[in-house]
């Protein structure tokens, strides 16, 4: 059974089909891409499944359970954790602070202990910040933002990883060392990550199955090599005539 | 957030001013410490979390009058133990808090300056209606609320001379300090924190936002209530004008102005703001008003985190930079 799964999903903007009934699973501790032209419902298709948005109609099931409609902050305790495509990290608070936050989220917030002392290390060290956690968030470059907000979503020991443009806004050293660290989350078996991206070289790095969206439906799904030949996604990305 | 030496330097400091002044000043600085108290409840609810009340002076209100009608009489005869109105207060204007938050935040979804004008007119409404209640005494109030009495089973210990009632006043005063202090210091005030700054990202990680808010707002309610109560047991009246759009407007000058995100700075700001007023508004006249409202834009322009907060940040700056 796979761990994540819409049923004729759908989302309409005043008579725009934004996602137009997708099908689409993805079994557990597997990474998964999902690509196509702006517009095309992909982020759509994330605000349906983490909750910010509510669907026009289908179902969600997430791990067995429907989850369909239900508010993010219900969706986030089940275990699906959203990284945004501008990164969201508290800015006020320090490296250390950012990973402890979504971490009481699991396990109870207390209101009468110094907060002093929690600091979930071993994301910050997975995502190689271990040597910043007393800077504070807003000091971070923008490729470290991107990093931490990954590491934030360990902390709060999400079973699957929604990443919008994880890479946006990162050089090419940065891109790199991302798909290194995605890659490795993945193949380590205990998360299942489904990640939204536009850079082809990051696609290929990262080398896993890739779903193709169109229009808000799906167009194609196949590994790296067969979408980058395939004549209708070329003609999706590139235009006619190429 | 001030660091505790600091604090207990302030409060120190406090300590020994009736020892060196004439007892009329240590009956004013009672009042301000009352303000201040008041003050530090909105540096939590606008400050530290981020809800624009503007209508905070309800809870004041509310608190005060709750206290003057216990402690006269007017609810029991035999309920007027100053423990059973002080508590009473606090229950009432954190009850109303929790009622009123959870159709503004939970309900309707309220927020930022939308949840500023219904806070404010909710305060004016409760004015309007305190000055045509009768049995509350209407446009003249309550005079002859009795001091608060410390005695127990029987025994009367009423604190109607000013020093023993401002030492009373600021042991209160501080130890409300200390517990929110220790609050804002805990997981849940960095939380706080991080919902100032990124509320989607909080609700995405499995927070019910709304329900952070609502508790915030009701703590915040508890202490503005406690405030108010104090207040008119030291002034021995409660009036309309504790509830309204006046004291409102007035506490959001005195956070604002001593630094909202700083609790103590917001306090100072209180007492900072009540002591000029003392002593400018004589001299000045009707330019009191004036020089106060140029002081507050001067300040929001040109050090908008305070004017007692910021230097009392750089004093202290390197060591809390995480903004907690």
């Amino acid at each position: 059974m796979p761990l994540l799964r819409t049923v004729d999903l759908r989302k309409d903007f005043g008579g725009l089909a934004a996602v137009d009934g997708v099908d689409f699973g993805l079994e557990a501790g597997t990474l998964h891409a999902l690509v196509g032209p702006n517009g095309c419902g992909k982020s759509t298709l994330f605000n349906l499944i983490s909750g910010a948005l509510a669907p026009s109609g289908g179902r969600v099931f997430f791990d067995g359970d429907e989850i369909t409609g239900l508010a993010p902050h219900d969706v986030a305790r089940r275990g699906i954790g959203r990284k945004f495509q501008v990164p969201a990290v508290f800015d006020a608070l320090s490296v250390a602070r950012n990973l402890a936050v979504p971490a009481w989220a699991r396990d109870g917030l207390a209101f009468w202990r110094a907060a002093d002392t929690d600091a979930p290390m071993a994301a910050l060290e997975q995502v190689g910040l271990a040597g910043k956690r007393d800077l504070p968030a807003a000091e971070l470059s923008h490729g470290e933002r991107q990093w931490l907000e990954i590491a934030m979503l360990l902390a709060s020991r999400a079973r699957l990883l929604l990443l919008d443009e994880p890479t946006a806004g990162m050089t090419v050293t940065e891109t790199a060392a991302t798909a290194e660290l995605i890659g490795g989350l993945a193949a380590a078996g205990d998360v299942t990550v489904l990640v939204i991206e536009h850079d082809m070289a990051f696609l290929r790095d990262l080398g896993c199955p890739v779903t193709v969206m169109a229009k808000g439906r799906i167009l194609r799904t196949g590994d790296y090599a067969a979408i980058r030949a395939d004549a209708e996604v070329r003609e999706l990305y590139f235009g006619r005539g190429r | 957030m001030a660091p505790r030496w600091l604090a207990g330097v302030v409060f120190m400091a406090l300590a020994a001013f009736p020892l060196l002044a004439a007892d009329y000043w240590t009956g004013q600085l009672t009042r301000y410490l009352i303000f201040g108290l008041f003050a530090m409840s909105l540096s939590l609810v606008w400050g530290r979390a981020g809800i624009l009340c503007f209508g905070q002076a309800m809870f004041f209100g509310i608190g005060g009058y709750v206290m003057a009608a216990c402690t006269m009489g007017l609810v029991g005869g035999a309920l007027t133990s100053s423990y059973l109105g002080l508590a009473a207060a606090v229950l009432a204007a954190a009850g109303f808090a929790a009622l009123l938050g959870y159709f503004l935040f939970l309900g309707r979804g309220l927020s930022g300056a939308y949840l500023a004008i219904v806070t404010l007119a909710i305060a004016y409404i409760l004015e309007q209606t305190l000055k045509s209640a009768y049995t509350l005494g209407a446009d003249n109030g309550l005079s002859g609320v009795p001091p608060i009495d410390l005695g127990l089973f029987g025994a009367s210990v009423e604190l109607w001379q000013e020093t023993p009632r401002y030492y009373l006043v600021l042991a209160i005063v501080a130890a409300v300090y200390a517990a929110l202090d220790r609050l804002l210091a805990s997981p849940f005030g960095v939380v706080l924190t991080a919902m100032h700054g990124d509320p989607r990202r909080l609700a995405f990680f499995g927070y019910h936002v709304l329900s952070l808010r609502l508790i915030v707002f009701v703590i915040g309610a508890a202490v503005a209530g406690l405030a108010g109560a104090l207040f008119v047991a030291v002034d021995e009246f409660a009036s309309p004008t504790l509830i309204g759009f006046g004291l409102s407007t007035e506490v959001l000058i005195w956070v604002a102005l001593g630094g909202k995100e700083m609790l103590l700075a917001a306090f100072l700001g209180a007492i900072a703001v009540r002591l000029m007023e003392s002593t400018f508004a004589e001299l000045l006249g009707d330019f009191w008003i004036l020089a106060l409202g140029l002081v507050f834009m001067v300040s929001v322009v040109l050090l908008p985190r305070g004017l007692i907060a910021t230097p009392l940040g750089r004093l202290t700056s390197g060591r809390h930079r995480d903004g907690t």
